[in-house]
């Protein structure tokens, strides 16, 4: 006998409370602020700025869309949002940065279908001196629990976990962390964003995470204490004292994190 | 006899392909598959996000492993056919092909965002873009 499921709710709380029923192996029992569906996914459609986004995109309080979960889920297609974009600005250098973003996913996509082996192995060695073997499995419970003690890091991973959306460049910070100051294989950090993000992909995640670590592009990313502040957002805590590790240039980080390599290019 | 439609988690959409291709008479089906989310390791978060988007579409969501309730309600229905939403999802793909021994799946791709004509080096994104970028500046990628 099959059981069919509830889809009428008077409100968000009845759902959200079905589904914890539903849910019994999961502790933390609640919803994000990022409502699903498609009238959803079509209002903030509406109101996107393919020029601001060009222009604003890497500031954590920039002119993102907060697409990328629908996307995900094929709530919409990458073809409708570059119809969108395409029917606000004709001028395609205006929009090159956001159509570009959308290439981006694509291009994973395509890889996860023709490569899939690729999503969770490395693509290529690590270019950072160091060996996979050098690089611990698992994730340290500090930084599961934003509780590393440096401040802009504890700011996305708590937001990660408490609201499953970051800002790419809080990915980006969080991923070059986990793997280049804390040397944790790329492989744990993808599993927990893959957890929590509502618009986690394998292909984009996965393959994103490689790009920094270097199994899939020509050098490990790292970022500085200066790049945070210069794209922050005035609720984030960028004082030296709250981010000690990563307040420095990026010549002495690379002595730092990558000693190995720094000396085999001597 | 009623066709089956598959509505799975990458293709949530009430305007996908797979309602065009399977014209008439199907049921159009989600499944709250409880191995396949902790295999996959969702937050709550993420399935009442999926949960919402579910409820706003034309379906009806069963509860058990996907491979059983398809089969299960392929029997009931008498379908011939399951239409399956394309995706690179090993885990999905593994349970349509399953599916396969019994049923015809047929699988249908979603609408590009470009269509290539030539072979693509997938190393480094810079050789996709050579290739697509023409088309990605054109209304339904120049289809």
């Amino acid at each position: 006998m099959l059981t069919k499921l509830q889809k009428q709710f008077s409100n968000r709380v009845q759902l959200t409370n079905y589904l914890a029923e539903l849910s019994p192996w999961l502790n933390d029992k609640s919803a994000s602020p990022i409502q699903g569906g498609e009238k959803a996914a079509l209002a903030l459609l509406e109101l996107i700025d393919p020029i601001g986004y060009g222009i604003t995109r890497n500031y954590i309080d920039g002119n993102v869309t907060y697409l990328s979960p629908y996307i995900r889920h094929g709530i919409l297609t990458l073809n409708k949002v570059r119809n969108e974009a395409l029917a606000k600005c004709s001028n395609h250098e205006q929009i090159e940065t956001f159509i570009k973003e959308l290439a981006w996913r694509d291009f994973w996509q395509r890889i996860y279908y023709l490569n899939p082996h690729w999503i969770w192995q490395d693509i290529e060695l690590y270019k950072t001196g160091f060996q996979s073997a050098d690089y611990s499995e698992s994730l340290p419970l500090d930084i599961a629990e934003a509780n590393t003690g440096i401040a802009i890091i504890d700011y996305f991973a708590s937001q990660l976990v408490q609201t499953g959306y970051i800002h790419n460049h809080g990915r980006m910070y969080l991923a070059s962390y986990i793997i280049h100051w804390r040397r944790i294989k790329w492989q744990a950090g993808a599993r927990w964003f893959l957890q929590h993000l509502l618009d986690g992909d394998p292909a984009s995640n996965n393959l994103s995470w490689q790009w920094v670590a270097s199994t899939f592009s020509n050098k490990p990313y790292i970022f500085n204490l200066e790049n945070v502040k210069k794209y922050a957002s005035p609720d984030m805590d960028i004082s030296p004292e709250s981010n000690k590790p990563l307040n420095a240039t990026y010549e002495e980080l690379n002595k730092i994190l990558f000693p190995l390599r720094v000396s085999q290019n001597d | 006899m009623i066709n089956l439609i598959w509505l799975h988690e990458d293709a949530l959409r009430s305007s996908h392909k797979v309602f065009a291709e399977a014209q008439e008479n199907f049921q159009t089906v989600f499944i709250w598959d409880e191995a396949y989310f902790r295999q996959m390791d969702y937050s709550f978060k993420r399935l009442v996000f999926i949960y919402e988007t579910v409820c706003e579409l034309p379906c009806d969501i069963y509860k058990g492993e996907a491979f059983e309730v398809l089969s299960s309600l392929a029997r009931s229905n008498e379908a011939k056919i399951l239409y399956f939403p394309q995706t690179p999802n090993p885990a999905l793909k593994l349970i349509a092909q399953n599916l396969s021994k019994t049923l015809d799946v047929v699988i249908v791709p979603d609408e590009p965002f470009v269509v290539l004509d030539k072979e693509l080096n997938l190393r480094r994104f810079f050789n996709y873009w050579k290739i697509a970028q023409n088309r990605a500046f054109q209304h339904n990628g120049g289809d």
